[in-house]
């Protein structure tokens, strides 16, 4: 127990003799594990995007905007008696701005302006049985002339995985570099912390001290350091997280964003602490190693 | 108790510091270490608390040979060997308590037991009522007390003592020297590298004299010169 206070005691008090390097040790972890929080957030995003694509294999097929109604209606009846459709859902051009509206919301009035033209196509909305369904019913809605174009979810799911995964390995490999960095920015605070109590540790060892009393808190020191900047990074990438979050809602509505809840938050910053502790660990270890000769 | 059988040390490969030393100490002794300024003393002092390590030949102390003892045992060697040098080596941010204290402290000594050992040890070097001072609010000689204190404190089997009055006036010199004898009358074994030959000549202890790092000198109440 004394031994503990002495530890924690020893340790807050050379973190606030070196405060600039504390805080810089703790700011480069801190961007470190941020890159390594936008990194897990992407993954989990990623994972919501499969199972969306998994669940909602919907496909839209846009119909030719010259199209009568009879043309349409005997198009969709035609598509119902492809094998492997399960559902149809016919969407009229005043249907996808309705749509659209409702997703603008307050900002619909910008849309009043396509009332008089509306521009939109009209559509149809296909599920399948399955996912194994959906080559052949694409191919099958492509042959029809009245179909200008198909899309199904699948598509538009792999192009944001695609992106998903480019930043999951950008941020990835930002963060091994940046926490390359901070471990030796922590080595150089400790360092800093050993230079400063040289002769007490010299005395320590003379009275026979051992040298896991002598280390631990420059560990601890070094651990703390890592903490809190796991501290730093989960707080700015949830903040960062949260604005691209809305902003992506504001402009592409139909992207599926992950909401944070408290649960997602502290198995992120379960990851992130323990990452910048063992980054922590590893600079005051190094340091400890070089400079104290234990 | 302290047993040196041929030992040499050689520094960065030629610097020979030690040369053949063979020496016997007893429990219970008081041993002055004399020579002029690079005989040797202080690699001598340092063998006996596992500071330096011989190049050849062997060190036994309390009972264990030193060039073989591992890292992690060494702590506990010298938690049963005192050790005071020519400048005090106090801990400057903390006063006089605090740096005896620190001693036990840093072995994980309950804290009723670090108060009396303190106040003992403090009492015996005649510093108890300074206990608040700060090493620049004390003298030389206080300041030599309490690293004495420090070095007591746990009671060790062995009290080593490298010029520790080397700092001093020679009236300061004797007090120290005064403290020195009476913890040698308690059972420790005393073992002092001095310069200060009126102490050495008066105290008539056992001498032993080293000259280039060889040992040429070795008498039972001896004076510090011929
Ligand atoms: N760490 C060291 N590295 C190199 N040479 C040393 C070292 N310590 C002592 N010496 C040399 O060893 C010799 C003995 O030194 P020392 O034991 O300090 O003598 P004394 O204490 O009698 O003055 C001297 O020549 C000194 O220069
Ligand atoms: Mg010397």
């Amino acid at each position: 127990m004394r031994l503990l206070g002495y530890i924690f005691s020893q340790t807050f008090r050379s973190i606030w003799r070196n405060k600039l390097s504390s805080f810089l040790s703790s700011l480069t972890t801190g961007f470190a594990l941020f890159l390594l929080g936008i990194s897990f957030l992407v993954s989990i995003n990623l994972g919501f995007m499969y199972e969306m694509a998994e669940t909602q294999m919907e496909i839209q097929a846009y119909m030719d905007k010259e199209a009568t109604q009879t043309q349409l209606a005997s198009a969709v009846s035609q598509i119902r008696e492809i094998p492997g459709v399960a559902e149809v859902k016919f969407v009229s051009k005043e249907d996808a701005l309705e749509e659209l509206k409702e997703m603008f919301k307050d900002k619909a009035s910008v849309l009043d302006s396509l009332e008089e033209d509306n521009p939109l196509p009209p559509s149809v909305r296909i599920k399948t049985a399955g996912a194994e369904h959906i080559p052949a019913v694409v191919e099958a809605l492509q042959a029809f002339d009245i179909v200008d174009d198909v899309m199904y979810q699948e598509e538009v799911s792999r192009r944001l995985v695609q992106i998903g995964k480019a930043v999951q390995y950008l941020s990835l490999g930002g963060m091994l570099v940046v926490g390359l960095v901070s471990v030796m920015v922590i080595a150089n605070s400790i360092r800093l912390t050993i230079d400063a109590r040289r002769q007490e540790i010299g005395i320590m060892k003379l009275v026979g001290a051992t040298d896991g009393f002598v280390m631990t808190p420059f560990l601890f020191e070094g651990v703390l350091l890592g903490f809190l900047g796991s501290a730093i990074g989960t707080g700015f990438a949830v903040w960062v997280y949260n604005w691209v979050a809305m902003k992506i809602a504001e402009f592409i509505p139909f992207m599926p964003i992950v909401g944070l809840d408290p649960d997602a938050l502290w198995q992120m910053f379960g990851i992130m602490a323990l990452t910048g502790v063992m980054v922590g660990l590893a600079g005051s270890a190094f340091s400890v190693r070089r400079h104290l000769r234990v | 108790m302290i047993s040196f059988r041929n030992v040499s040390k050689v520094y960065n490969g030629n610097v020979k510091a030690l040369d053949r030393v063979s020496l016997q100490i007893d429990k219970g002794e008081f041993v002055f270490i004399v020579g002029a300024s690079g005989a040797g003393k202080s690699t001598l002092i340092k063998m006996m608390y596992r500071e330096e390590t011989p190049s050849s030949g062997q060190v036994f102390v309390l009972g264990k040979d030193l060039a073989k003892m591992r890292k992690r045992e060494v702590p506990y060697l010298r938690r049963r060997i005192g050790v005071v040098f020519q400048d005090f080596k106090l801990l400057k941010d903390k006063n006089a308590w605090e740096n005896v204290a620190f001693a036990l402290e840093v072995t994980g000594t309950p804290r009723r037991e670090v108060n009396r050992r303190v106040t003992q040890v403090l009492n015996m070097v005649g510093l108890l009522d300074r206990r608040n001072a700060f090493p620049n609010e004390l003298s030389g000689g206080e300041q030599q007390r309490i690293a004495i204190a420090r070095a007591l404190v746990r009671n060790p089997d062995i009290l080593l003592a490298d010029e520790p009055s080397g700092n001093l006036d020679p009236e300061t010199a004797m007090e120290i020297f005064a403290i020195l004898e009476r913890v040698n009358l308690y059972g420790t074994t005393v073992v002092v590298a001095t310069h200060a030959h009126d102490i050495v000549d008066n105290l008539r202890k056992r001498v032993v004299e080293l000259r280039d790092g060889a040992i040429v000198r070795d008498e039972r109440r001896g004076a510090y010169h011929y």
